[in-house]
């Protein structure tokens, strides 16, 4: 059977300036696990051909939109960052903040004391907990897929954090990661290991910000390994000023009985590329993936994901809602694939999109893949305005017209966001509705 | 747990795999402008034509055979293709080659008075040929021109000339710029205004000779207010080498017109090992030029080693209308890689899709759609609706829609779902004394029924034997 991905390269194929020299210096002074690993995922990354328009992935992203050459790494200083106030309204456990200032740590209700849950910068892990973190450091992945960025990020990441939970963890207010980039022409390359041991339960956000009119680039590659029966949840809200660009690139891998939740919101930045992959490889692994993306003033958002069953008896669930105006393009392509032999899979996908007026573009690509008999694997994908007859009732009660579509368009979004375990996170996109509605 | 594990010792022989020995009129194996030429001058064909044909020829040379389908096929050699094969004696329908009947009655299809009330006009196409076309006389009286393409590039220059290549352009791609080059026969359709044609126009199309490529050609224009339905049956003998069958199908609607175009496509498959078997690359699409226009496309694809094929739907007029109705079954190790394309171009345009995939054995059955709405085409509609059905744990079946707005008054919705026949279903079939056989037989029947009731009584009922012969052998 013919394969989705291109064959490789015998010369290496390199982007912009992610080179041998720039690998040597990320390697230095590096513990020497980290540093096989950057060696490892630097060759995966040469040997992929580079991207271009005319790879089906990219037909509707051209990869030069992100003008990779331009940037240079961010440098992130080693010095402990002033510490960013955490919004009164949340109750995190823990917050990571990250910016050019360095690094902060803050553990807010002592959740970290006791050593049962980990969460520490990828390099102190790799002293701490060297064979946990040789297991599990590009260990994600999808079998077969070839991917690009996620190489690249694995070769050069600036910043990367280890998150371990040991059995029996049941976090209530989650941990907070927030990344801001307010250095014109660098590149932030965040790498998140997440590791859970069996009967965890708890939730990170990842939250991605720079101020307009900087020209920033983000390539971020997140693994999350979910043990039996864990229950994990991963928000990842890019809040991007106007000229932020970001590839990013999330996988999970889930083991029996386990429950990950994958969300994905972009509204901010110019340019963005998201891809959100998970391997459902054990009997009654279950993944649900919810996406949102809202796309108006030029901005152009591509989304992909991948629903992976590797294993008979495995379930998943998509649900992506994306919005477009004022010139916005969004693109949405997705795969559920079921191996040979992986009967009793039960798998859906839904990609439901609003378009708002005419300057705007939708497309969608939803796909199914299946080589197993005995299972169920559906997807669905619509298109089109505000419901008229929605709009005239609202209207009919004395709504302004603005009013009723600001409402209507929140009601469509609240599927996904409701269902994010952040009331701060949910009030926060709520707002970035009104605001993109010119409230 | 039922068991569908394919049982090649029952699996149907494929019922049209004879051969016929008749003398033939074949040109050497090879491609080259030589080669044009001659089939050019065999068929007649004024200079005009003779020149398109070499443009898409020079076209075809600089492109590049592509790539992106989900099928696994070796490398074609172009070279070793006969390009023309023609039985040798000229044809007249009552002096017809005794050979050629009996196979057309073997075929089971009407040629010749006895079936002069049969209510099908029917044109044979047999390799490279044309052999007869049925029913003309009834047809002349209404103006409508139903012949073979070498006879209307004769007799109607000026039509072919302003419709031919207009809706496939001969470089839209590879294969229909082989075809333009190369294409040997097939049916001319028109229908003048205002007519409703009074009976279905039919074309069998059948390939005989060995190591022959055939290259159809189609044009149906429906002028205003005419109506016409088009059906096509094709079938080919079983050998253990590949043949090529690169078609292009070309329909015009303008204003008020309605076509029907329904094929079933039984080519030979190839054999249980996968060996043989015809590679069916076609490009079909239908134009709605006019106002109110509509085209719908039924398709019953049961044959063919590997199918490629997308019949579509340009809406350009306003308030136009496509449609698509497909059940697409494969077996053994079969492959498939069809679906439609549905462009949006006028306003209030609308359109269905209907895909019913049924994989067994080995095969692998793939849907590849497009609907795409472009900006200003306002109030445009599309349902589409994609279900596969897996019989057996070696096949596979895809599904790649694509869905493009770009219009904020478009309504599209799509779903599609993957499954295999419930154990409910067999159950409750099976309680009602049904044999396991019978009851996934009927459970899939039902499957497609959508589709069957869309294609004219004739038709309906020659697919759903097909797909009872086919099914047979695939469960039990």
């Amino acid at each position: 059977m013919p394969t989705l991905n291109l064959p490789l390269t015998d010369t290496p194929s390199l982007l912009g300036g992610f080179d041998e020299t720039l690998l040597e210096s990320a390697r230095k002074g590096e513990h020497a696990l980290l540093q096989a690993k950057r060696t490892a995922a630097y060759d995966s990354y040469a040997q992929i051909p580079n991207p271009d328009r005319f790879h089906e992935e990219y037909r509707r992203m051209d990869p030069d939109l992100f003008k990779i050459a331009t940037f240079s790494p961010l440098e992130i200083p080693e010095t402990a960052a002033a510490y960013q106030a955490v919004p009164e309204d949340s109750n995190y456990d823990v917050v990571i903040s990250v910016s050019s200032e360095g690094i902060a740590i803050e553990d807010c209700n002592g959740v970290l004391t006791d050593g049962s849950l980990v969460v520490m910068p990828l390099d102190q892990a790799a002293r701490e907990h060297t064979t946990l973190l040789e297991q599990s450091l590009g260990a994600a992945m999808v079998p077969g897929e070839q991917r690009k960025f996620l190489d690249l990020n694995g070769a050069f990441w600036n910043v990367g954090f280890f998150i371990y939970a040991k059995k029996g963890v049941d976090l209530k207010g989650g941990i907070l990661i927030r990344y801001h980039n307010d250095q014109a022409g660098t590149v932030l390359l965040p790498r998140l290991v997440v590791v859970a041991e069996s009967l965890t339960r708890f939730a990170i956000a990842e939250q991605f910000t720079s101020p307009d009119d900087v020209k920033t680039l983000c390539i971020s590659g997140r693994e999350l390994l979910l043990d039996a029966a864990a229950d994990v949840k991963l928000v990842s809200l890019q809040d991007w000023g106007n000229e932020g660009l970001h590839i990013g690139e999330d996988w999970a891998r889930v083991k029996r009985d386990a429950k990950v939740n994958l969300f994905s919101m972009t509204v901010g930045g110019k340019v963005s590329k998201m891809t959100v992959g998970c391997d459902v490889c054990e009997p009654n692994a279950n993944a649900y993936l919810g996406g949102m993306f809202f796309a108006d003033r030029d901005q152009h958002f591509d989304q992909k994901t991948l629903q992976y069953h590797s294993s008979a008896d495995t379930y998943s669930n998509m649900l992506y809602k994306g919005a477009v105006k004022d010139n916005g393009y969004s693109v949405y392509q997705g795969i559920i694939r079921a191996l040979k032999n992986c009967v009793g899979v039960d798998s859906y996908q839904t990609n439901n999109n609003l378009v708002l007026d005419s300057t705007a573009r939708a497309d969608s690509l939803p796909g199914l893949i299946i080589d197993a008999d005995e299972l169920a694997c559906s997807h669905g994908a619509t298109f089109g305005n505000i419901d008229q007859e929605q709009l005239y009732y609202l209207r009919s009660r004395g709504i302004p017209e603005g009013e009723a579509r600001r409402m209507l368009v929140m009601g469509f979004f609240d599927e996904v966001i409701e269902r994010i375990p952040f009331e701060n996170m949910q009030d926060h996109l709520h707002a970035v509705i009104e605001r993109k509605f010119g409230v | 747990m039922p068991d569908f594990e394919t049982d090649s010792n029952l699996v149907q022989e494929y019922k049209y795999g004879f051969f016929t020995d008749i003398e033939t009129d074949t040109i050497p194996k090879g491609l080259n402008e030589e080669v044009i030429a001659i089939i050019s001058a065999k068929k007649n064909e004024p200079v005009w034509m003779l020149e398109w044909r070499l443009k898409a020829f020079r076209r075809w040379q600089k492109m590049k055979n592509p790539d992106w389908a989900f099928l696994d096929m070796p490398e074609i050699d172009f070279q070793d293709i006969h390009y023309y094969s023609a039985p040798k004696e000229p044809v007249d329908m009552k002096e017809m080659d005794p050979e050629l009947l009996k196979t057309f009655e073997r075929l089971g299809i009407p040629m010749g008075e006895r079936d002069a009330l049969s209510g099908v006009a029917m044109d044979v196409v047999f390799d490279s040929v044309s052999v007869g076309t049925t029913h003309k006389e009834l047809l002349e009286e209404q103006g409508i021109i139903f012949c073979s393409i070498s006879e209307a590039i004769q007799k109607h220059p000026d039509l072919v000339k302003q419709y031919l290549g207009t809706v496939v352009p001969p470089g839209d791609n590879f294969y229909a710029a082989l075809n333009s080059a190369v294409f040997t026969d097939g049916s001319f359709c028109y229908i003048p205004k205002g007519v409703t044609c009074p009976v279905e126009l039919s074309t069998y199309f059948r390939i005989n000779a060995a190591d022959t490529g055939q290259f159809e050609r189609t044009l149906i224009v429906c002028d205003d207010n005419a109506t016409c339905s088009y059906l096509e049956g094709c079938t080919a003998p079983a050998r253990d080498t590949n043949q090529l069958h690169a078609a292009v199908v070309e329909i015009v609607a303008l204003e008020n017109a309605d076509v029907k175009y329904s094929t079933v496509q039984n080519w030979y498959a190839g054999d249980e090992e996968g060996k043989g078997g015809i590679y069916n690359f076609v490009t079909k699409r239908g134009h709605c030029r006019g106002r109110k226009s509509k085209i719908s496309w039924t398709q019953v694809e049961v044959g063919a080693a590997i199918t490629w094929k997308y019949p579509s739907c340009v809406l350009e007029g306003d308030g136009s209308v496509g449609e698509f109705y497909s059940v697409a079954f494969t077996n053994n190790h079969m492959q498939a890689d069809t679906g439609t394309k549905m462009i949006h171009v006028g306003k209030n345009t609308s359109s269905t899709i209907i895909s019913k995939g049924i994989s067994a054995g080995y095969s692998s059955n793939n849907y590849r759609g497009l609907v795409k709405v472009v900006e200003g085409a306002s109030n445009a509609r599309n349902h589409s609706i994609c279900d596969s059905l897996l019989i057996g744990r070696d096949c596979s079946a895809n599904t790649f829609p694509y869905i493009e707005s770009e219009d904020d008054s478009a309504h599209l919705a799509h779903e599609a779902t993957t499954s295999t026949i419930s154990e409910d279903q067999l159950f409750y079939l099976k309680s009602r004394g049904l044999s396991e056989e019978d009851a996934a037989s009927m459970v899939v029947k039902g499957f497609c029924k959508d589709v069957f009731k869309k294609l004219p009584l004739e038709f309906s009922v020659e697919a759903i034997k097909l797909l009872e012969i086919k099914l047979e052998g695939s469960i039990g």
